[in-house]
């Protein structure tokens, strides 16, 4: 043993550095291939111009949305701007803002609750273990049934038109990409969370679906939650007004 | 000469060591979820996102039209009234706040079956682009949910008859086909759920009522 120690301490310090590098080195090459590993299996020539071709679908998807809020606020501002008989316009105007908070076009904030939902800590190939599509809309469906007045999944605002979708292990939500965790922001009246947890198909929900498959649910009341705007269209290309219904002044 | 050679070495393996670390990095921070997928769910993804941004270019096409006519009307000095009414027909055909007709489809629902399969159902109207939504003649808007076990559904606490009507507004091809294509969300309610017959019908006008629930938030505020 002390002729162990001594060979150490005669040798040179760079010799000590070396090795330490090299020890790390090992490691990370170990780590690359580790990580390499399963993706290995599926660089086959078609996904990597898939994933190509998703990446920049979803960069003009972000560049798109971010142009339509920019062009909405711009209509706004020329609305109010806008000449004419002052009380007629301003009619409009209220009845525009009003149309745009209730469709989700606007940004809201409030008391409300953060939820976090996760998938179980080892999901060990158990598709039950993994959050699907429809825990997220059940959740969302309970807290409207509580009383929640916006909600949004991972940022995406849940409007009249929002579908939830499974895609592989992560879920689409207005046609958004959507990873775990997933946060969903709600804002509603002060006995939301009483509402909740006291509603029966939530506590079923619960018992039958996150506490059996280790699925990770959390939460937290927070005094101003936000929910962001929904930035995605709104043309209807089947749907028109009514015609019998009530002309506007 | 072996201190430069122990020098060499230890620049080399310092540079390498660099590089898989930046490697590494790389890797970790690359987009989690894509790399995940199968070439299958990447094309359901590619064709989602694709859709999405053919209506989000039309809807910005729409708001360049509004804002040019809306600048010209005002330095002309002129009002733009009526386009300011268009828009607001639009938004609130789309909200939910006034009725729509169009073309689409009515599903008819018999037989026991849960308020979660009738959710089910609505998301995948959603997922096929439905465009307005009624559930026995109540407009499907945020906040609307079928819940109940099966034979005691309700929407918007009214009861729901056995044999009740959802109704949609849409492309009456695309809702049919995508309700009733084998392994869809038709075949699998029936496996749920036995004892319920969903039929759809394609339609060439379908009305659907404005909601009755107020939209407008009180606990919630616009916030920029």
């Amino acid at each position: 043993m002390t002729a162990v120690v001594d060979r150490l301490r005669t040798l040179p310090s760079w010799q000590v550095t070396l090795t330490g590098a090299l020890f790390v080195l090992g490691f990370l090459i170990a780590a690359q291939l580790a990580a390499e590993g399963p993706r290995v299996r599926y660089t086959s020539q078609e996904r990597a111009p898939l994933i190509e071709t998703a990446l920049q679908l979803e960069q003009q998807r972000d560049t798109l949305q971010a142009r339509i809020l920019e062009l909405r606020a711009r209509i706004v501002e020329l609305e109010g701007q806008e000449p004419g008989s002052v009380a007629l316009v301003s009619e409009l105007n209220a009845a525009l803002e009003q149309a745009r908070i209730a469709g989700g076009l606007v940004q809201l904030a409030g008391p409300g609750i953060v939820f976090r939902l996760e998938d179980a800590e080892n999901p060990a190939g158990a598709s039950d273990a993994l959050v699907t599509a429809r825990d997220l809309r059940t959740l969302v469906q309970e807290l409207w049934l509580a009383g929640a007045e916006a909600v949004s999944i991972n940022g995406e605002r849940v409007t009249t038109g929002t579908a939830v979708l499974d895609i592989g292990n992560a879920i689409l939500a207005n046609s958004a990409y959507l990873t775990p965790p997933y946060q969903v922001n709600a804002i509603g009246p002060p006995e939301l969370y009483d509402r909740l947890t006291s509603s029966a198909s939530f506590v079923e929900f619960v018992r039958a679906r996150i506490e059996p498959y280790g699925l990770r649910l959390s939460f937290a009341e927070l005094d101003s939650v936000t929910v962001p705007a929904y930035a995605g269209a709104i043309r209807t290309r089947y749907a028109r007004p009514e015609p019998s219904a009530s002309p506007r002044p | 000469m072996t201190s430069s050679r122990q020098r060499w070495a230890i620049t080399l393996v310092a540079a390498v060591l660099g590089l898989l670390v930046v490697a590494q990095l790389r890797a970790q921070g690359a987009n989690p979820g894509l790399s995940n997928l199968s070439a299958q769910e990447l094309t359901l993804v590619i064709a989602n996102v694709n859709t999405r941004n053919e209506q989000l270019r039309a809807e910005v096409a729409a708001l360049d039209r509004q804002l040019t006519s809306l600048t010209e009307a005002q330095s002309r000095g002129e009002s733009a009234l009526g386009q300011l009414r268009s828009d607001l027909a639009a938004l609130e055909a789309w909200a939910g706040l006034t009725a729509v007709v169009g073309p689409g489809v009515s599903i008819r629902i018999s037989g026991e079956i849960g308020g979660e399969g009738i959710e089910d159902l609505l998301n995948e109207l959603r997922n096929a682009g439905a465009e307005a939504i009624a559930v026995e003649g109540v407009r499907v808007v945020p906040g609307t949910v079928v819940y109940g076990a099966p034979g005691e559904l309700s929407v918007e606490n009214t009861p729901l008859p056995d044999g009740f009507e959802i109704r949609a507004i849409g492309s009456p091809q695309i809702l049919t086909g995508t309700l009733t294509r084998s392994g869809g969300v038709i075949a699998q309610l029936g496996a749920t759920y036995p004892d319920a017959t969903i039929s759809v019908t394609p339609l060439d006008s379908v009305s659907i009522p404005a909601t009755d629930r107020d939209l407008v938030p009180s606990d919630a505020q616009p916030s920029l």
